[in-house]
């Protein structure tokens, strides 16, 4: 009897402590952020004040109505830089996906010759800084004249993503026990149907967490885009976040008006993805 | 089993491998070769003069280069370690909490989505000394009534960077780190505690070595991503004071464009490129061990 | 014969370019100019103009791109080295134009002499690279000016202690020597600091180097080669290491970009801030400063030699030696400074270029006493305005001789022993480039 009491109170301080330190996680992890957030919605005399505000006391919406408001009005192309950080995103992750689960594949499910070396040549090629990478880049680029083009940070943002969807797929891959397809192509699939309607369900997470991984680097990537892309018709949003400082002027509310404008659509993405992250693992524990 | 052709990984992979040699390899050329001329951005003509070892040699004998060589590996040492522990933590109190699991998991990444050039402006303006909010807080609080010179002492500024830098890239470790939580098998652990282990011996002998590669894929993607710490030094500190913060990717940079060097700083970047080769072979390495022993054990 | 023919058709050639300097912006049917320009909120309400320009024109302008200052260097610079200068108009500034000197085209031989003396001819000649006018200056032209907090020389109690104290009257201070005085004077650490400076990257180097000048110092002597490691030179860096000693500044000022310095002198704690026009207004809104309607604007003090700092930058546009149609480039360009241009864009805050729209600035500000004295003491700034030393080297030599600097004022070296050090690195440089 006394035992199971104790037993209990355990139990409970142990979910305290977890409650507790989880909440003190998040706080950490979402303060600096959320100072930014409420940052554009501040006039600067209360963000960069001393004494310190803490509480704000007047809240407004004068950074982001003057970002919409045009050229001029302290307006910036919002519309055109949203618009190309989307597509090129979502394009590039998608191809990067497609490309990683192909060769996540191979590596998983295959015996070739030299497999690991060519597993790490591929992964070496993240090594490059992308400095040594941009000017040789922008050469190339613009004998093509792909420069300021969405497809030519398409394909740059895919090769920076693909080793890693590859490696990351790969290793999801391992773990889907090779006997399940096999097990399936013995009941009449072909190793087609087997891969997507066995094997592709049970290496969701991995997928999912990939997927987020490559959206959210193709979505906040500066140094490339900064070098390969010029005008409204491919800048995307961080290179945009520069349109806020001049030579010797900075508008922070601004740049953090635009910074809250990235956030929303990673933070929904991230959200939404989530549940699959979720559903594979409930497709993992049909099979067991 | 019988059913696949030879090309078939050949297939698979060409896409990728086309993909990367035609943004990375080929320009990979070009610079390497450049690293052997005394290139300047602003001379073109200096591309096709050919000086040998000149730039490696003057990089070998450059003291300042070698300080940010060491401060760079010193860095990421310490960052990759404390955001591994970091991340693991995190991951298993968001993987232990029975509600509101999508919330807080979009909240362990909230920080991926700030664009680095925003993160650094951010942490630069937190510890300001004047006016930040580190300082702030602190003289508030009553622990200090000092204005604390968070960005200009040496090892204060490299703390500052390591914070935004842990901060910005811990989510990396946690979500890879949870993910592996969640693919894993429930059968081990169940078997673990039917055997009596603590839950200690549990984490240590089940659990740890089963994430283990999920830990060093996210080691060596954050050894390789460089460019994500490169925005947030250079408007921290942009290596300074005095050089007090300098890190390779700051030196490059800034000899390649500013100083329009280009040819000096892809033998810099080429150094640079053998570190992080150096880095991604060890944990590479590290990554096999884990998967043999997993492998052996199931 | 021939050359005698020669001049002549040079001779009909500059006939027809007065003929359509008479009634700029000419006709250019058909003609796009594609450009690249400098971008952000603060410069772009001027682009607006350009479709005005291309409907007196009957051209096109097509808008290659748009970036940061820093960033569009980059961007030319790599256009030069992939032989890329494919394009027409390009921003300049005139602290980064020494840098390329041979892709832009003399502008002096495009456009009527009246046009070009109607702006203020210290603008032109930072413009003018070894007798090549590269760049026609747009109102954004930077000189600093010296901002204080009102009150602090209101108060009688100060000025009795600081009388007692130094020996003279305490007012808004005329040399360097009287802002060390009251920096050390109004100091309060941490709540309050004296005065504050930008510490590191060109921005250290620039306020260096004008200190040199207001020490009676050169930075490179008449054959190019470094002098600033002189006598005067160690007085100048002084100046900067005697403040961090003394408390004076923040202690994170070596780590100040332009951005800290603003956001620190609106937050009320610094009392005298050598700035650039772009942040007077900035601070005197009451949205974004706490000594809104307490800032005075006087013109930057002067060093013992009595000469007065004054490094200066303008932004501008030019016209590139490869273009097809340099005629319909210099008249956007033209355009793009005119009276009209330079009235919309200086409205905003930025200074102009051209003498006659100071005057018209400043008799539009009567009404407006903040203004009024944001004017006059820039317009006194801009006499003694002058530009940095016009190496192709500069920006080099700057990220060379800066962390020097800075060893220096924290102390890690004497002032003597980094400017040697600097001036070794700098020697090193241009000897590189081929230039010594």
């Amino acid at each position: 009897m006394n035992d199971n009491a104790k037993a209990r109170f355990n139990g409970f301080l142990l979910s305290a402590a977890h409650k507790i330190g989880l909440f003190l996680a998040m706080a950490v992890i979402c303060l600096p952020g959320l100072w930014i957030v409420l940052a554009s919605f501040r006039p600067t005399v209360e963000i960069m004040a001393k004494p310190p505000v803490w509480i704000p006391r007047d809240l407004s919406f004068d950074a982001y109505i003057a970002m919409f408001s045009g050229v001029g009005q302290g307006g910036i192309p919002v519309i055109e830089y949203f618009r190309n950080s989307v597509i090129i995103s979502v394009t590039s992750t998608a191809i990067a996906l497609a490309l990683g689960m192909a060769g996540g594949y191979a590596f998983a499910r295959f015996r070739f010759k030299a497999k690991s070396s060519i597993f790490l040549g591929l992964m070496l090629t993240r090594t490059v800084p992308g400095i040594a990478l941009s000017l040789p880049l922008f050469f190339v680029y613009s004998k093509l004249g792909i420069i300021d083009t969405h497809f030519g940070l398409i394909v740059a943002y895919v090769a920076l993503n693909v080793p890693f969807t590859i490696w990351l797929i790969d290793g999801f891959f391992r773990q889907v026990p090779k006997d399940l397809a096999e097990a399936a192509q013995i009941d009449g699939c072909t190793r087609w149907q087997a891969f997507w309607q066995v094997e592709f369900p049970l290496a969701g997470p991995g997928i999912a967490s990939a997927g987020i991984f490559a959206f959210l680097t193709s979505w906040n990537e500066f140094a490339l885009a900064s070098q390969l892309t010029r005008s409204v018709n491919s800048k995307t949003l961080p290179v945009g976040l520069l349109d806020y400082t001049a030579e010797f002027t900075i508008d922070w509310r601004g740049m953090c008006a635009l910074a809250v404008i990235m956030i929303i659509p990673a933070l929904v993405l991230t959200f939404i993805v989530q549940k699959h992250l979720v559903s594979g693992l409930t497709s993992g524990a049909v099979k067991g | 089993m019988k059913g696949w052709r030879p090309p078939a990984p050949f297939l698979l992979l060409l896409p990728a491998v086309l993909v990367l040699a035609a943004v990375v390899i080929i320009p990979l050329i070009l610079s390497l070769y450049s690293s052997f001329t005394p290139f300047r951005l602003t001379q073109p003509a200096s591309l096709y003069t050919f000086v040998g070892f000149r730039n490696y040699a003057r990089i070998l004998t450059d003291l300042e280069f070698w300080t940010a060589f060491g401060r760079t590996v010193l860095l990421l040492t310490v960052a990759l370690n404390v955001e591994m522990l970091l991340g693991l933590g995190l991951a298993m109190l968001v993987e232990k909490a029975t509600r509101g699991q999508r919330l807080l998991r979009t909240i362990m990444m909230f920080p991926m989505m700030f664009s680095p050039i925003l993160v650094g402006f951010q942490f630069k303006f937190m510890f300001n000394d004047n006016i930040g909010l580190v300082n702030n807080a602190l003289q508030s609080l009553g622990l200090t009534n000092q204005a604390i010179p968070w960005l200009i002492d040496g090892s204060l500024a490299f703390f500052a960077i390591l914070v935004a830098e842990v901060w910005s890239s811990t989510s990396v470790f946690a979500i890879l780190i949870l993910a592996g939580l969640l693919a894993m098998p429930k059968e081990p652990i169940e078997a673990a505690r039917v055997d009596g282990c603590t839950p200690w011996q549990t984490f240590r002998y089940v659990t740890w070595p089963f994430i283990m590669p999920f830990a060093y894929i996210a080691m060596t993607i954050r050894s390789l991503d460089v460019a994500r710490a490169y925005d947030i030094v250079k408007i921290m500190t942009d290596g300074g004071p005095a050089k007090r913060t300098e890190l390779l990717w700051t030196l490059v940079s800034r000899t390649a464009y500013a100083d329009a060097r280009m040819g000096l700083a892809n033998a810099m970047a080429y150094v640079a490129i053998l570190l992080s080769i150096v880095f991604t072979v060890y944990f590479f390495r590290k990554l096999s061990a884990a998967r043999t022993q997993i492998a052996a054990e199931w | 014969m021939s050359r005698f023919l020669a001049g002549f058709a040079v001779g009909a050639l500059m006939c027809a370019g007065s003929a359509l300097a008479a009634d700029l912006p000419g006709k250019f049917e058909g003609v796009t100019v594609d450009a690249k320009l400098i971008g952000g909120q603060q410069y772009e309400a001027l682009y607006a103009r350009i479709a005005e320009w291309e409907k007196a024109t009957g051209a096109k302008v097509n808008v290659l791109s748009k970036k940061n200052h820093f960033e569009l260097d980059k961007e030319i610079k790599s256009d030069i080295a992939t032989g890329n200068i494919t394009w027409c108009v390009g921003s300049n500034h005139s602290s980064f134009a020494p840098q390329y000197p041979d892709i832009y085209t003399d502008l002096a031989a495009l456009l009527p002499k009246e046009e070009i003396d109607a702006f203020v001819p210290a603008n032109i000649a930072s413009s003018t690279l070894d007798g090549k006018l590269v760049m026609l200056p747009r109102a954004q032209f930077d000189v600093s000016a010296l901002y204080y907090q009102k009150s602090l020389y209101q108060d009688d109690a100060k000025k009795a202690a600081f009388k007692e104290k130094y020996g003279y009257d305490l007012a808004p201070p005329d040399t360097w020597q009287q802002v060390t005085d009251q920096a050390t004077f109004f100091s309060n650490p941490p709540d309050f600091y004296g005065t504050q400076y930008a510490g590191k990257e060109e921005a250290i180097n620039g306020r260096f180097y004008e200190m040199l000048v207001a020490e009676g110092g050169e930075y490179l002597d008449a054959d190019g080669k470094p002098t600033f490691n002189s006598e005067a030179g160690v007085r100048a860096l002084d100046w900067f290491v005697n403040l961090y000693k003394a408390k004076a500044v923040p202690a994170g000022t070596t780590n100040y970009l332009w951005d800290d310095l603003g956001q620190g002198f609106a937050s009320g704690t610094i009392a005298v801030n050598l700035d650039w026009p772009g942040w007077a207004s900035f601070f005197n809104d009451p949205k974004s400063s706490k000594v809104a309607g307490n800032v005075g604007v006087k013109v930057q003090p002067a060093g013992s030699s009595g000469k007065r700092t004054g490094w200066s930058g303008h932004h501008g546009f030019s016209v590139t030696e490869s273009c097809a149609n340099k005629e319909a480039a210099a008249s956007l360009v033209w355009f793009l400074t005119n009276e009209d241009s330079q009235k919309l864009e200086s409205a905003a805050g930025p200074l102009p270029t051209r003498s006659a729209v100071w005057d018209f600035n400043i008799q539009q500000a009567e009404s407006d006493p903040y203004r009024k004295e944001v004017l006059t003491a820039f317009q006194e700034a801009a006499k003694h305005a002058f530009a940095v030393p016009q190496t192709p080297s500069w920006i080099e030599i700057s990220n060379a001789v800066y962390p020097e600097l800075q060893a220096a004022i924290l102390g890690d070296k004497t002032s003597k022993e980094a400017l040697d050090a600097a001036a070794e690195k700098a020697t090193q440089i241009l000897e590189d480039a081929g230039a010594l």
